[in-house]
């Protein structure tokens, strides 16, 4: 048994400075460190920059409670009936979130590039489209000779990488079911991996099928337990997407909605 | 009045552009794809390989969700094929057919998810392109899908150019199109609407020679929907209208 990486939620948001560049695990409402998330609301961090292919309720809180102030992001939405993310559609449009508009690929690209120790890195695809002028990117003709022309996207290393997971050990594995999304090239391309887990377990249990593990300890650095903390989204299998919450969280009129969601969220009945 | 909703026609002009051993994908934020996967494996008598977001291979899922990324969609796939390898396997020339949705489509089937007006000064922010700038011009064919069917959907000219590459297919609730010599033609109207209502109602200039009132709905199809949408949910939240 080695050292134990268990923290408590607030150590591990207190973690993340003002002007960090972190990514999110998860997809929309599936699955994303949305304890965490609410965690660096109640610190009053600022001028985040989010990172993350297809983030929701995450980067929509943020710009909500004014954290964040840039990101990088490929789709944005609440999904399902909701629409549109409306906070953050408001920040963009009002230039209080500077964006940096990916497709999920390029941004997957660009931590590749972190993750694999080069400067930029290949992605498939991108013939026409307006977002490489956008963002200043290039595109290299094949130097082994096959005419192909390949749009390179410039190496994106996250200060932080944040995933929520099913299981992790004392010692900093972690392990998700269902899709892991893009949590492993997040974790792979990040400065300083964090988790949230639902629960934590023997090391045992991860050793009779090691190759379940998402993330190997030595790549974390803190573990916070927080029993259903990618609430109001879903964690399989173990709950589903809390959509009432949502529709209520979509109710723009209802002035005092955040701070009461922050006092109800399942964080603060575990600390 | 013809047998079908608004709905029924999207949905179902979206299933019939799956093809026999092919491999389809449905990404986040698709019901309408998502609705038209689990159609086709329900509704027509062949074998064809339906992969999605949430890393399911051919999918059993025990409810229909209404988040077309939920982890149910990988409930009964013997793997998980998760995003950076659909990803990849679109960029290698894998995957024949997948659904990508649209804001603003253009005579070529380009595609604006990204902003209405100045990207840099956006009257409307729109979600963004997820997959779209790098499968649209990397998939065999891709198809897409408009609720609204009207001159500010379906346009002369983008207001950005999130994807190009051009769509293969796109359905509405009053017209199904095909991509023929690199545009937009017209395939099939709904028999609710007409060919001079398509017209007035699409922004590009477009091709109708052949094209004909949509073939109603098969009873399988009739019956792969209805067990889909069990209480008309998906309808109901979906609120197309023909007009």
């Amino acid at each position: 048994m080695s050292r134990s990486k268990v923290v408590p939620l607030a150590d591990l948001a207190a973690r993340i400075p003002d002007g960090a560049s972190v990514a999110l695990g998860g997809s929309f409402l599936h699955r994303g460190p949305f304890a965490l998330v609410r965690e660096l609301i109640r610190q009053g961090r600022r001028n985040l920059e989010i990172m993350k292919q297809s983030p929701g309720y995450d980067i929509d809180i943020l710009c909500r409670a004014g954290v964040a102030d840039r990101a990088r992001v490929g789709i944005v939405a609440m999904e399902g009936n909701f629409g549109m993310a409306p906070w953050y559609r408001r920040a963009v449009e009002q230039g209080k979130l500077k964006l940096e508009e990916h497709a999920c690929a390029t941004l997957t690209a660009g931590m590749r590039a972190a993750a694999f120790g080069v400067p930029f890195q290949p992605v498939g695809g991108l013939h026409g489209s307006d977002l490489p002028a956008l963002n200043g990117w290039v595109k290299l003709p094949d130097p082994y000779g096959s005419n192909e022309d390949t749009w390179v996207i410039p190496r994106i290393r996250p200060d932080f990488a944040v995933i929520h997971v099913a299981e992790a050990t004392a010692s900093g594995d972690a392990r998700t079911f269902g899709t892991p999304n893009w949590d492993h090239i997040m974790t792979r391309s990040a400065g300083r991996v964090l988790i949230v887990a639902e629960k934590l377990v023997e090391e045992e249990v991860f050793a009779e099928r090691p190759e379940f593990t998402l993330v190997p300890r030595f790549l974390t650095e803190a573990v916070a337990v927080v029993p259903n903390g990618a609430w109001p989204g879903s964690c399989w299998p173990l709950y589903g997407v809390d959509y009432p919450t949502i529709e209520a969280y979509m109710d723009e009129t209802d002035e005092g909605f955040l701070e009461k969601h922050l006092a109800e969220a399942p964080e603060t009945r575990h600390e | 009045m013809s047998e079908f909703s608004p709905f029924s026609h999207t949905v179902l002009g979206m299933a019939r552009f799956i093809r026999p051993d092919e491999v389809t994908f449905s990404g986040v934020n698709s019901t309408f794809a998502m609705l038209a996967c689990l159609l086709a494996k329900r509704a027509y008598p062949f074998d064809f390989t339906y992969i999605n977001v949430a890393g399911g291979v051919d999918p059993d899922p025990s409810f229909i969700p209404l988040s077309s990324s939920d982890p149910v969609l990988a409930q009964g796939s013997c793997s998980i094929f998760a995003n950076e390898d659909f990803y990849d396997l679109c960029c290698r020339g894998g995957m024949d057919l997948c659904f990508l949705g649209a804001a603003q489509i253009d005579g070529e089937g380009c595609t604006n998810v990204s902003a209405i007006g100045d990207w840099h000064k956006p009257k409307v922010r729109l979600p963004g392109g997820g997959g779209g700038a790098v499968m649209l011009p990397t998939a065999r064919r891709a198809v897409t899908w408009r609720t609204e069917h009207s001159p500010r959907t379906l346009v002369k000219k983008l207001d950005f150019v999130t994807a190009s590459g051009g769509m293969h297919g796109l359905a509405t609730p009053i017209a199904i199109f095909e991509k023929r010599d690199g545009r937009l033609a017209l395939k099939h109207w709904n028999p609710d609407s007409s060919l001079d209502e398509v017209t007035e109602r699409t922004g590009f200039t477009f091709d109708a020679i052949g094209a004909t009132p949509t073939p109603p709905p098969t009873a399988q199809e009739r019956e792969a929907l209805a067990f889909l949408d069990k209480d008309g949910a998906f309808e109901r939240d979906a609120k197309v209208r023909l007009r």
